[in-house]
C-alpha cells in the first residue's frame, strides 16, 4: 500500500509544482488548473486514438500545447488584470475553467475515458509487493520531469531570471531582466506541467471532467504544504498528499479522502502558513 | 426643500412598496425567481462587506449558507419550531466565523481567500459523511409547510425581501459608522490603519461575523422553503462564484451593488439557460471575463465615475 | 510622570535579523516637550528603531517605557491609542479616501475618548486640516495631491490622534528646500501649540540641527553620541560616521 501511495504521490508532486509556481511566483491562483490537467489527458487520448501514440510519448505534445495555451492566456487575460488584485484573478481563472470545462464536455462528453495500453496489466515483483509497471514508469517519468524543472530553474538563464524576479522584483528589473516575460514563462511552465501530469495520469487511470474540481483542491493543499513557489516543497507535499489520501482511503473509507486533505490544508494555513518547509512566501 | 438624501429615502421606500406588491402582477415562477434574487443579494452583501469594503475576499462564504441550512434542518427534525432554529443557525454561523476567523484573519489577503475555500470544502465533506446527523450525501428533509404552494412561495418571497432590506440597511449603517471607517481603512492601507490605533483583527473578525449572520439566515430560509437540501447544493462553490460575480457586476463597495448585480445576473442566467443550454458554462465564463475586463467597477461604480466626471466638467465650466 | 519629566525611555533595544544587528542595544531617554533629533547615515537603524518602539516589529531584546507604562509587548494600535504615534518615511495614505477622511480616521481613534465619536472627531479633523493648511484640498482624493501635501496630510492624521510623543520619520525626504523650510516652521508651530514631544528622524544633518534640543546619533545600529547639536557636530565619531576617517582627522587637527 505504501508503494502505491508513493507512486501516486509522484504524480501529485509533478501536478502540484505547476500550480505552486503559478501561485508563488506569478502570483496567480489558477482555478482553471484542474481543467488544464485533464486537457492534457484528453490530448493524449486523441493522439492515442488517432495515431496509436503511447501517452508517454504524446505527453510531449501535451506539454507543448498547454505551454502555448498558458502563455496565451497569461498574455491576453491575466497580465492586464493583475493589478486589480486577487478578486479579479480568482474570478477570471474560474471563468476560464468554465469555458474549458464546457469545451471538454462538448467535445468528449462527461463520460469517463481511458487509454488502454497493451502493457497496462503487467506487474513486476519487488520484494513482497507487486508493482504495476505503468504506475512505476509514470512515477519515474514524473520524477525526471521534476528534476528537469529544478535544473531549469537553477541552471538556465531563464530559470535564474525567474528566480531573481521571485526574490526581488525591483532588483531584477534593475539588472535588466524582463520581469513580465519571466512571469509569462513561469505561468506557461505551470500549465505545461499540468498538461504533462494529465498525460501521465491518462496512462494509468480513467478521467473525465468530474475530476476538475478535486484536482484544484489537491494542488491547493500541495502548494500550501510545500510553500508557494518551492519546487521541492511541492514535490514533498505531493508525496505527502499521496500517502495521506491512500492511507485515508484504506483506513477511513474513500469518502473521507477529500475531507482529510482539506483539514490538512486548513491546519497548515492556521499553524504554519509558509508551508511545512518554512520557505519564504514570494509575494 | 428636498435634500438629496430625502429624495433617496423616498425612492427606496417606493421601491420596497413596489416589491411588496409585485407578486400580484407576476406569475408564480417569477415570484420564485425574484425570491432567489433577493437571497443571492443577501449573500453578496456579506461578500461585499468583506471584499468590496474591507479587501478580504471570503471565497468560501457559502459555508455559512450551508451551516444555516443544515442547522435549520437538524433543528426542525428534532421538533424545534422555525422561529427558534433561525437564531440558532445564526449563532452557529457566527461562532464558526469567530473561531475560524481569529487565526485566519491574521494572514493577508491571498491566504484568507484560500483558507475559506478549504474550510468550505472541509465542511462539505464532513456534512457528506456524518450521515447519522445530517443525512449524508443523500440530503435531508424539513417539515413541509401545511399551506398551499401559492401562500408558501409568497410567504418566502416576503421573508427574503425583508431579509434583503434588513441586511442592506444594517451594512449601510455599519459602513457609515466609525466601525465602517475602520473597515475601509483596512482595505486602503492595513499597515497604516494599524499604526493609527485601529484594532484590525477585531474589525476583520466582526465584519466576517456580520456576513456570517446574514448569510446563514438566508440559508435557513432556503432550507425551510425547499423542504429538502443536499450538501452539494448548499455548500456549492458556485454560490460563492455567483455572489462574487454579482458583487463585481453590481459594483463592489456600494450598498446597491449586490442588489443590482443579483438582478442582472439572474436575468442573464435566464436568458443564457434558455438560449444556450449546452454552452451555458462557457457563456457564463465569457460573460464573467467581459465584465471583469470592461466593467471592473460594476454598474454602480461606472455610474459613480460618470457622475464624478460630469461634475468635474461642470466645475471647470463654472470656474472659467 | 517620573523623574525629570521623562516621557519615553528606550532601554537596550535590539533587533537582530539573523546575524545582522539592525539595532544593537540602543538606549536613550526623551523628556516631555523636547525635540530629539535621531540621525545617522542611511542604514543606521533609525526606521527600524521606530518600528520597534511603535510595535510594528517584534523586538529581539530591550524595553520601551512610555509614561511609566511598559509598552514593549503592546500591539501597534494599542501603542498608538496610548499617545505614541509615527509618520512613515514612505507616506502611507489611505488610498481611495479623501484627505479629510484620512485625517478623520486618525481623529476617530485618538487618545481622548471624549472626542472619538463621529461628530466630535469630524470637528477636530477639520480643525487640524486647517492648522496644517490643507483646507483647500480636503475633499481631494489622496491619489490626486502632491507629495508635500501628502506629507502634510500624514502629519495631520497623526496630529488628529492627539499624540503626546510623535516619531517623524524622514519627513523631509523628497521635499525641495522651500518645502523643507515650510515644513520646519509648521512642525515648530504645532509643537508649541499642542505641547508635543517629537523624535525627529533624519539623515540630513542640516534639517535637524536647527530644530532639535538634543540629538542622538546612530551608526550601524548602535548609539554613538547623545548630546546637544553643538556637541554632536564637533564629535569626531559622528564626522567619521558620515564622512569617513579622513575628515574626522582633519577636523581634529584643526582644533
Amino acid at each position: 500500500m505504501l508503494i502505491n501511495a508513493i507512486l501516486l504521490g509522484g504524480l501529485y508532486a509533478l501536478m502540484g509544482i505547476g500550480f505552486s509556481l503559478q501561485w508563488g511566483i506569478s502570483g496567480i491562483i489558477n482555478l482553471s488548473y484542474g481543467a488544464m490537467v485533464i486537457l492534457g489527458s484528453y490530448i493524449s487520448l486523441e493522439f492515442f486514438n488517432l495515431f496509436h501514440l503511447d501517452p508517454f510519448i504524446s505527453m510531449i505534445m501535451s506539454g507543448a500545447i498547454l505551454f502555448i495555451i498558458g502563455a496565451a492566456i497569461y498574455r491576453t487575460l491575466l497580465q492586464p488584470l493583475i493589478k486589480g488584485g486577487i478578486v479579479f484573478t480568482l474570478i477570471l481563472t474560474f471563468a476560464l475553467r468554465l469555458v474549458i470545462e464546457n469545451i471538454i464536455l462538448k467535445v468528449w462528453s462527461a463520460d469517463y475515458r481511458t487509454i488502454r495500453l497493451t502493457y497496462a496489466g503487467s506487474n513486476f515483483q519487488f520484494g513482497d509487493a507487486y508493482i504495476p509497471l505503468i504506475k512505476f514508469l509514470a512515477f519515474i517519468v514524473a520524477g525526471i520531469l521534476v528534476y528537469l524543472t529544478y535544473l531549469f530553474m537553477m541552471k538556465t538563464k531563464t530559470g535564474k531570471g525567474i528566480q531573481a524576479v521571485a526574490l526581488d522584483k525591483e532588483g531584477a528589473q534593475a539588472v535588466g531582466i524582463d520581469v513580465e516575460k519571466m512571469y509569462l514563462i513561469n505561468f506557461a511552465l505551470g500549465t505545461a506541467l499540468a498538461g504533462l501530469t494529465g498525460s501521465l495520469w491518462a496512462s494509468i487511470y480513467s478521467f473525465s471532467p468530474h475530476l476538475l474540481g478535486s484536482i484544484v483542491g489537491k494542488v491547493f493543499i500541495i502548494a500550501i504544504l510545500g510553500g508557494l513557489g518551492n519546487i521541492w516543497g511541492a514535490a514533498a507535499g505531493g508525496l505527502l498528499l499521496g500517502i495521506a489520501e491512500t492511507a485515508g482511503a484504506v483506513f477511513l473509507g474513500s469518502e473521507w479522502q477529500e475531507a482529510i486533505g482539506m483539514v490538512i490544508m486548513v491546519s497548515v494555513l492556521l499553524w504554519r502558513p509558509y508551508g511545512l518547509m518554512g520557505k519564504k512566501f514570494f509575494g | 426643500m428636498l435634500s438629496n438624501k430625502k429624495i433617496n429615502i423616498f425612492l427606496l421606500m417606493i421601491g420596497i412598496i413596489l416589491f411588496i406588491f409585485l407578486p400580484r402582477f407576476v406569475s408564480g415562477y417569477w415570484v420564485r425567481v425574484i425570491t432567489t434574487i433577493f437571497m443571492y443579494a443577501v449573500i453578496s452583501q456579506g461578500i461585499n462587506l468583506m471584499s468590496g469594503y474591507m479587501g478580504y475576499l471570503p471565497f468560501g462564504n457559502a459555508m455559512f449558507f450551508g451551516i444555516g441550512a443544515y442547522v435549520t434542518a437538524i433543528g426542525m427534525s428534532k421538533g424545534l419550531p422555525f422561529i427558534v432554529v433561525v437564531p440558532l443557525a445564526a449563532i452557529t454561523a457566527i461562532l464558526f466565523s469567530i473561531v475560524l476567523g481569529l487565526p485566519v484573519l491574521r494572514l493577508r489577503g491571498h491566504y484568507f481567500a484560500i483558507a475559506t475555500i478549504g474550510m468550505s470544502g472541509a465542511l462539505l465533506s464532513v456534512v457528506q459523511n456524518a450521515t447519522e446527523i445530517t443525512g449524508g450525501a443523500m440530503g435531508t428533509t424539513l417539515p413541509i409547510i401545511d399551506k398551499s404552494p401559492e401562500i408558501t412561495y409568497n410567504y418566502f418571497y416576503l421573508a427574503m425581501l425583508a431579509l434583503m432590506v434588513i441586511t442592506s440597511l444594517t451594512i449601510y449603517l455599519v459602513i457609515k459608522s466609525k466601525f465602517g471607517f475602520g473597515i475601509r481603512s483596512i482595505k486602503a492601507n492595513e499597515e497604516a490603519a494599524n499604526s493609527m490605533g485601529i484594532n484590525t483583527t477585531y474589525h476583520k473578525v466582526t465584519a466576517w461575523a456580520i456576513s456570517a449572520l446574514f448569510t446563514s439566515i438566508a440559508g435557513a430560509l432556503y432550507a425551510y422553503w425547499m423542504s429538502f437540501i443536499g450538501p452539494e447544493e448548499v455548500f456549492d462553490v458556485m454560490i460563492a462564484v455567483n455572489t462574487i460575480v454579482i458583487m463585481l457586476i453590481g459594483g463592489a463597495g456600494s450598498i446597491l451593488g449586490p442588489i443590482i448585480g443579483a438582478f442582472v445576473i439572474s436575468l442573464l442566467s435566464e436568458v443564457v439557460w434558455s438560449a444556450f443550454l449546452e454552452y451555458h458554462l462557457a457563456v457564463l465564463g465569457i460573460v464573467i471575463i467581459i465584465i471583469v475586463f470592461f466593467v471592473p467597477k460594476g454598474i454602480t461604480g461606472t455610474i459613480a465615475d460618470f457622475v464624478k466626471k460630469r461634475e468635474l466638467r461642470l466645475r471647470k465650466k463654472v470656474s472659467v | 510622570m517620573g523623574e525629570n519629566n521623562i516621557i519615553l525611555k528606550i532601554k537596550t533595544l535590539s533587533k537582530h535579523f539573523g546575524a545582522l544587528k539592525a539595532v544593537d542595544e540602543v538606549s536613550f531617554e526623551v523628556k516631555k516637550g523636547e525635540i530629539v533629533g535621531l540621525i545617522g547615515p542611511n542604514g543606521a537603524g533609525k526606521t527600524t528603531l521606530t518600528n520597534l518602539v511603535t510595535g510594528a516589529f517584534p523586538k529581539t531584546a530591550g524595553k520601551v517605557i512610555f509614561k511609566d507604562l511598559d509598552i514593549s509587548n503592546l500591539k501597534p494600535y494599542q501603542i498608538a491609542r496610548n499617545g505614541l504615534t509615527r509618520t512613515f518615511q514612505v507616506v502611507k495614505p489611505l488610498i481611495g479616501m479623501t484627505v479629510e477622511e484620512n485625517v478623520l480616521v486618525g481623529s476617530l481613534y485618538g487618545r481622548d475618548k471624549r472626542n472619538t465619536d463621529m461628530k466630535n472627531a469630524s470637528k477636530r479633523a477639520r480643525e487640524i486640516i486647517k492648522l496644517v493648511g490643507l483646507e483647500s484640498k480636503k475633499d481631494s482624493s489622496v491619489s490626486d495631491i502632491t507629495l508635500p501635501d501628502l506629507k502634510k496630510m500624514e502629519f495631520a492624521r497623526v496630529l488628529a490622534m492627539e499624540p503626546e510623543v510623535l516619531f517623524l520619520d524622514e519627513v523631509m525626504a523628497g521635499l525641495n528646500p522651500a518645502e523643507v523650510e515650510e515644513a520646519s516652521i509648521l512642525v515648530k508651530r504645532v509643537r508649541r501649540e499642542k505641547e508635543l514631544t517629537i523624535v525627529y528622524i533624519e539623515h540630513i544633518m542640516k534639517a535637524v540641527m536647527g530644530i532639535s534640543d538634543r540629538i542622538v546619533v546612530l551608526h550601524h545600529g548602535r548609539k554613538i553620541v547623545d548630546g546637544t547639536p553643538q556637541e554632536v557636530v564637533n564629535n569626531s565619531a559622528v564626522i567619521e560616521a558620515y564622512l569617513g576617517k579622513r575628515y574626522a582627522k582633519e577636523v581634529n587637527n584643526e582644533g
